[in-house]
């Protein structure tokens, strides 16, 4: 059996803790509590880190860990981030600039980035639907990325499952790494 | 960003007040901060570093060992110590009526333990009934 570690990113209220409860086997762990941040509606966040695990139809085991998305917390991005074998980014397309917040992962993680598989998630597409996902590929393309990039309800198991299995494909490629 | 403080004004100067007590009075602290549970500084007193960045990791640290208590069914938590080769560092929660708050005190290798833990301990009281 092999286990993989993904960590799921992005922004506050972008669905990491949902996405991970969605698909997790067990009562995931959280640390939300609550929130005092007067830009954001909110009432409780992370700001410790979220776990998750599921397994594969292969018996293959999924670590899912959910980092905090505010920038305050980043010392925790590198800590999370080590030894994963993909990542996934969230974005909330119902934010004030959903771009701008994108560039905060983009930036934060830009050395991960360099070498793991990553799918991009975006959310509240069909209520917000601008930036468009093309929008979202050309700012990838600014930061010299070629990533996958979906629309998403991250309530959805499936579609949770759909960007695990992209970042698994891009591994069975060998499109990262050696 | 900006943070709506939950606390009462007089809590907060309750706040400022023995974390400057702290700071002075016990010898080898070097960093005092109150936090709200989600990282943000309420009041500090330090002599080096950033208290935006402090009560971020304090707000961290607080709720990952809620996750241990809650997961090992120990009740509510109240304090971690981590202790390091060069000093230690203290985090407390402090649960009021209005809001939950964290206090970290963090101390170069010359402090007493003891002594820190029970100031702190002392302050989250002060604070918890202000």
């Amino acid at each position: 059996m092999t286990e993989y570690k993904i960590v799921f990113t992005g922004s506050m209220g972008a669905g990491k803790t949902t996405a991970i409860g969605a698909v997790s086997e067990i009562p995931p762990i959280v640390t939300d509590v609550t929130n005092n941040d007067a830009s954001h509606g909110k009432e409780r966040t992370t700001v410790g880190l979220d776990f998750g695990q599921f397994t594969l139809d292969n018996g293959d085991r999924v670590r899912m860990f959910g980092t905090p998305g505010q920038s305050r917390f980043d010392f925790l991005w590198k800590i999370l981030s080590k030894n994963a074998i993909g990542m996934v980014i969230l974005a909330d397309n119902s934010r004030p600039d959903p771009l701008a917040e994108l560039r905060v992962y983009l930036e934060g993680f830009a050395d991960e980035l360099a070498t793991l598989p990553c799918a991009i998630g975006v959310g509240r597409l069909q209520t917000h639907a601008s930036p468009s996902l093309d929008d979202y590929i050309d700012e990838l393309a600014r930061h010299q990325l070629v990533l996958p990039v979906l629309d998403v309800d991250v309530r959805q198991r499936s579609d949770v499952i759909l960007l695990i299995d992209t970042l698994l494909a891009q591994l069975e490629a060998n499109l990262f790494g050696e | 960003m900006s943070a709506t403080m939950p606390l009462a004004p007089g809590a907060t100067s309750i706040a400022q007040r023995e974390a400057q007590d702290l700071l002075d009075q016990v010898e080898g602290v070097n960093t005092v901060v109150v936090a709200t549970v989600d990282g943000f500084d309420v009041a500090s007193a330090l002599r080096t570093g950033e208290a935006a960045r402090v009560a971020a990791m304090a707000s961290s640290i607080s709720a990952i060992s809620a996750v241990v208590s809650q997961e090992a069914r120990l009740g509510r938590n109240k304090s971690v110590t981590i202790d390091t080769e060069a000093g230690f560092a203290v985090v407390h929660s402090v649960y009021r009526e209005d809001a939950e708050l964290v206090i970290i005190a963090i101390a170069h290798g010359g402090a007493l333990l003891g002594q820190v833990n029970y100031r702190v301990a002392q302050f989250a009281r002060t604070l918890a009934s202000a």
